[in-house]
């Protein structure tokens, strides 16, 4: 019997190092993950009734700053632009975490983060309270600006600075007004909370960073550089209705059937999706695929490192068949990621990184982290990118995005529209074309019932309007202060 | 004076100083409400170690001396922690800790001789099949499954299903005692066949019945492993025929897969394992708990600076979660060694018994402790699906310290090296060699 005995103790012993090694997976080896996991809550929730530095826009405006109530929690987050910054800033609770930069600069705004902490060698012996401030890229008259545009519209604005790689604006609808969910009344946030969770229109995801939507057309202007790059920009492809199906791909036709082809010029003009896919079939798939690589777009989220924009992202992949590919199907990227695409081709082929938060000051307003604009490599030639913009100019001029054309400065621009299955426009205006100092990338959000033109006229005086406005918006008061 | 008794003494205050260290540490951390109000709580706690630890000298004082420090440092830990997470259970677990101590007393004085506890076992039996079988009649009435079902006695839910288990245990010793020679590998052979007298499967088949509803009418899979792993070592030290664990294993596996195809309860559970990121009811302890956890590290947030409020269940099923987090992977460990002694040294008083009875009373009792830790353990650690199984000692859940005070107190007297009653067959050879001196 006590041979059997000693076999259950070595099971017993078995097990127990079962657990063992389990707790030293997740508690040691898998814990930076598993803190860095999206859905962990768990350090926001902590530093919810703790002190927090406020965020600032790059005018100066307070857009969330934490005040002193009296009551059981003697701090209390305020939102002083309520949902006019709720895809911006997001949102702290007691008790659904957050989101946004409240989430993703947490360590900085509690002042977890050592450098926040320790500023001399006295804080190393007196454990103060100390947070960090924010300084955003967001413009707050960009901002009002974007927001009166869309007003009434589903969908998602961005306005980026190509030079510098800086986000000026963002706005996406609908939203939410973060107040009501870092309120103390948690009942009441709880079922706040419950109400925009459950919402169809999904409330509390920021589109911007996070909805992508097939870009159709607007990915042509890929094809357009890797023509240009294959040295095929005077390849004329014949006048047709339609590029042919293959055995395991369906045709591509134009809109409303009409025909047309000639030079990477004329199809960009007429929007000529059946030439384009003779193009991409001539350029191949390989290359295609190398410069998109180069664009960032296809596998992974290329947007996520450092201070910039987070989200979780599907990667996206170019379709199989060279034709289909050149046309864009299947290609789903963000806004952010379409601005980022035109801001590389405004700024000379050169790519910075989109970048929200600017600065990270301590609680006395020294700098503590500057964030420079950050170049992520030469994705294509200046060249290409000068004949790019030529394309893109000569297509406010003549072609399908006429009316994005202003009087006070020459427009650059697309747009796209007619998806497999879903109601989405989207337009992209660079301007002014000499030297580009906005790109506005918009995407509307159709309910399927709207009439085509209308629709389309629709994104477009959105996006002219916004471009016109942040245009004449003098930058000086910016950099002045 | 004797050594057994020094040693838990030492042992005890070391206890009592970790114990009283955590509150310590805890109270001054920042944003803890640690009010002085506790410091009762905590002599009180003190008080009935010192209690048991005298009762001990006097009605079991060659008993072990590891057994009752080691389960009065768990017991303090769980304190220490429900101090602060939750101080409005604090006064019903204290009279629950109360109840325990007495019902430890008592054992003490009242079972001298295991042997008694061998006349009950019809009845013990009995009343464990009710007590495990009530969530069955439970469904029945009120339609309803309830992985923990709770009798409400005025303001007190006692659940009979810790007391049920224990109950199963010593019945199964007494009959394991009774019956086991027909059964062993000794008496059929090693060969695996299935022969012999076919009323020897009986309690086979009895343990499989008995198990499959746990996990049917509970969809509580940690409570079926624990009377899985106690009817398997006991049956396997007992009988020790290799065939008929591989049976009643395939047996158990076929209940379980049973449930999770048809009972829906039992699904949400098992979705809630396999994928807990998926914001489900039982989803999001499992993935809380991976945070805390993580956020812990390896030598932990510090007492008082852990996200126990955002934890649910963090004083009852999820009690090893807060530990882990504030003291680190160091704390897991040391509280997962705690466990690890307390069956090793319940295996090792279960080979030196002198009775065939009380060494397998003490091997259910050893793994009545070590699956029930596991058990409640291995649910944060995503080994088993989420349910309610209490962690023994450290839990603030009244019922279960007071069963485990119980099965405390049998195995300190089966420990005992010199019994308080002399046992018939100790004294036989002294009269022998007294008659043999004689002429």
């Amino acid at each position: 019997m006590t041979r059997r005995l000693v076999h259950v103790g070595i099971a017993f012993l078995a097990i127990y190092g079962l657990l063992f090694f389990r707790l030293e997976m997740i508690q040691v080896v898998d814990a930076k993950n598993l803190r860095e996991h999206p859905q962990n809550t768990r350090q926001i929730t902590l530093d919810f009734d703790a002190p927090r530095g406020v965020i600032r826009t790059a005018d100066g405006e307070i857009i969330a700053q934490t005040v002193a109530v009296s009551g059981a929690r003697n701090r209390l987050r305020q939102y002083p632009y309520g949902s006019l910054y709720s895809h911006v800033v997001g949102f702290i609770s007691a008790q659904h975490g957050g989101t946004g930069i409240e989430r993703s600069h947490n360590n900085f705004l509690a002042g977890n983060d050592l450098s926040v902490r320790i500023q001399d060698n006295r804080d190393l012996f007196v454990d103060q309270a100390r947070t960090g401030q924010l300084q955003l890229s967001i413009r707050h008259d960009v901002q009002l600006v974007t927001r009166a545009a869309m007003a009434g519209h589903l969908g998602a604005a961005v306005v980026l600075e190509p030079t510098t790689g800086s986000v000026w604006g963002m706005w996406s609808a609908p939203n939410f007004d973060p107040n009501h969910l870092s309120s103390h009344d948690l009942q009441a946030a709880a079922t706040d909370f419950n109400a925009l969770d459950s919402d169809r229109g999904q409330p509390l995801t920021n589109r911007v960073e996070s909805r992508s939507v097939e870009i159709g057309s607007l990915f042509t202007i890929v094809t357009a550089a890797a023509a240009i790059e294959s040295n095929l920009h005077d390849l004329s492809v014949s006048e047709t209705t339609s590029f042919p199906a293959s055995q395991n791909s369906p045709a591509i036709t134009n809109r409303d059937g009409s025909a047309c082809g000639g030079t990477i010029k004329s199809l960009m003009v007429n929007a000529c999706r059946s030439g384009w896919a003779a193009i991409g079939q001539e350029i191949g798939r390989a290359p295609m695929q190398d410069i998109s690589d180069r664009f960032g777009l296809v596998g992974g989220d290329p947007l996520r490192t450092n201070n910039a924009l987070r989200g979780y992202l599907k990667p996206t992949e170019l379709s199989l068949s060279a034709a289909h590919a050149a046309v864009g199907t299947a290609m789903e990227l963000t806004p952010l990621q379409v601005a980022h695409l035109f801001a590389t081709i405004a700024n000379n082929g050169s790519r910075i990184q989109p970048r929200l938060v600017e600065q990270v000051r301590a609680h006395d307003g020294s700098v503590i982290q500057n964030f420079e604009p950050n170049v992520l490599n030469q994705s294509i030639s200046k060249e290409t990118a000068a004949q790019l913009l030529e394309l893109l100019s000569e297509n406010v001029k003549t072609g399908t995005a006429q009316d994005l054309a202003l009087n006070a400065a020459p427009v650059a621009g697309m747009s796209a529209s007619r998806f497999s299955g879903s109601n989405h426009r989207w337009m992209v205006a660079l301007a002014p074309v000499t030297r580009p100092e906005v790109v506005v990338a918009v995407l509307l959000e159709g309910d399927g019932s709207d009439d085509q033109d209308t629709a389309e006229a629709t994104v477009a005086a959105i996006t002219r309007r916004i471009t016109e406005a942040v245009l004449r918006l003098s930058s000086s008061n910016l950099r002045g202060s | 004076m004797n050594n057994q008794r020094i040693v838990e003494l030492t042992l005890l205050l070391l206890a009592a100083f970790i114990t009283l260290a955590t509150v310590a540490v805890a109270a001054v951390a920042e944003g803890a409400n640690i009010e002085w109000a506790a410091i009762p709580y905590l002599s009180a706690l003190l008080l009935m170690w010192g209690i048991s630890h005298l009762s001990l000298r006097k009605w079991a004082p060659t008993a072990n001396g590891l057994l009752f420090p080691i389960t009065a440092l768990l017991q303090g830990l769980g304190v220490a922690f429900v101090l602060r997470i939750d101080p409005d259970l604090l006064t019903r677990h204290l009279v629950w800790s109360l109840f325990a101590t007495v019902a430890f007393i008592a054992v003490l004085i009242g079972l001298r001789d295991l042997g008694q506890l061998r006349k009950l076992q019809t009845p013990l039996g009995l009343t464990g099949l009710v007590c495990i079988s009530i969530p069955v009649l439970l469904k029945i009435i009120r339609g309803e499954v309830n992985s923990y079902p709770s009798v409400q006695l005025g303001s007190v839910a006692i659940e009979p299903s810790h007391m049920g288990t224990l109950c199963l245990v010593i019945f199964f010793a007494g009959w394991l005692a009774s019956y086991r020679s027909r059964n062993t590998a000794e008496y059929l052979g090693e060969a695996d066949r299935l022969d012999g007298d076919p009323s020897r499967f009986i309690p086979l088949i009895g343990a499989w019945l008995l198990i499959s509803v746990v996990v049917i009418f509970q969809s509580n899979l940690s409570a079926a492993f624990v009377l899985v792993a106690i009817f398997l070592s006991m049956w396997w030290v007992a009988v020790g025929r290799p065939i008929d664990l591989a049976f009643f294993v395939a047996a158990v596996v076929g209940s379980v897969l049973l449930a999770i195809d048809n009972v829906p309860e039992f699904q949400d559970r098992f979705d809630a394992w396999t994928d807990p990121w998926s914001n489900s009811q039982f989803g999001e302890a499992i993935s809380r708990s991976s945070f805390a956890l993580a956020g812990g590290g390896l030598t932990g947030t510090g007492p008082g600076e852990g996200s126990a409020d955002w934890v649910s269940g963090a004083t009852d099923q999820f009690a090893f979660v807060p530990i882990a987090e504030e003291l680190g992977f160091m704390g897991g460990a040391a509280v997962l060694s705690s466990y690890l002694l307390l069956a090793g040294v319940g295996l090792r008083v279960a080979t030196a018994a002198r009775k065939e009875f009380e060494s397998l009373l003490a091997i259910g009792i050893a793994i009545f402790f070590g699956s029930q830790a596991w058990a409640a353990i291995a649910v944060p650690l995503r080994f088993l699906p989420p349910n309610d199984l209490s962690l023994p000692f450290v839990t603030s859940n009244g019922p279960a310290l007071f069963t485990c005070s119980i099965a405390l107190a049998l195995l300190l007297r089966i420990s005992e090296t010199v019994p308080v009653i002399p046992d018939r067959t100790q004294i036989l050879p002294r009269i022998a060699f007294k008659s043999q001196g004689a002429p």
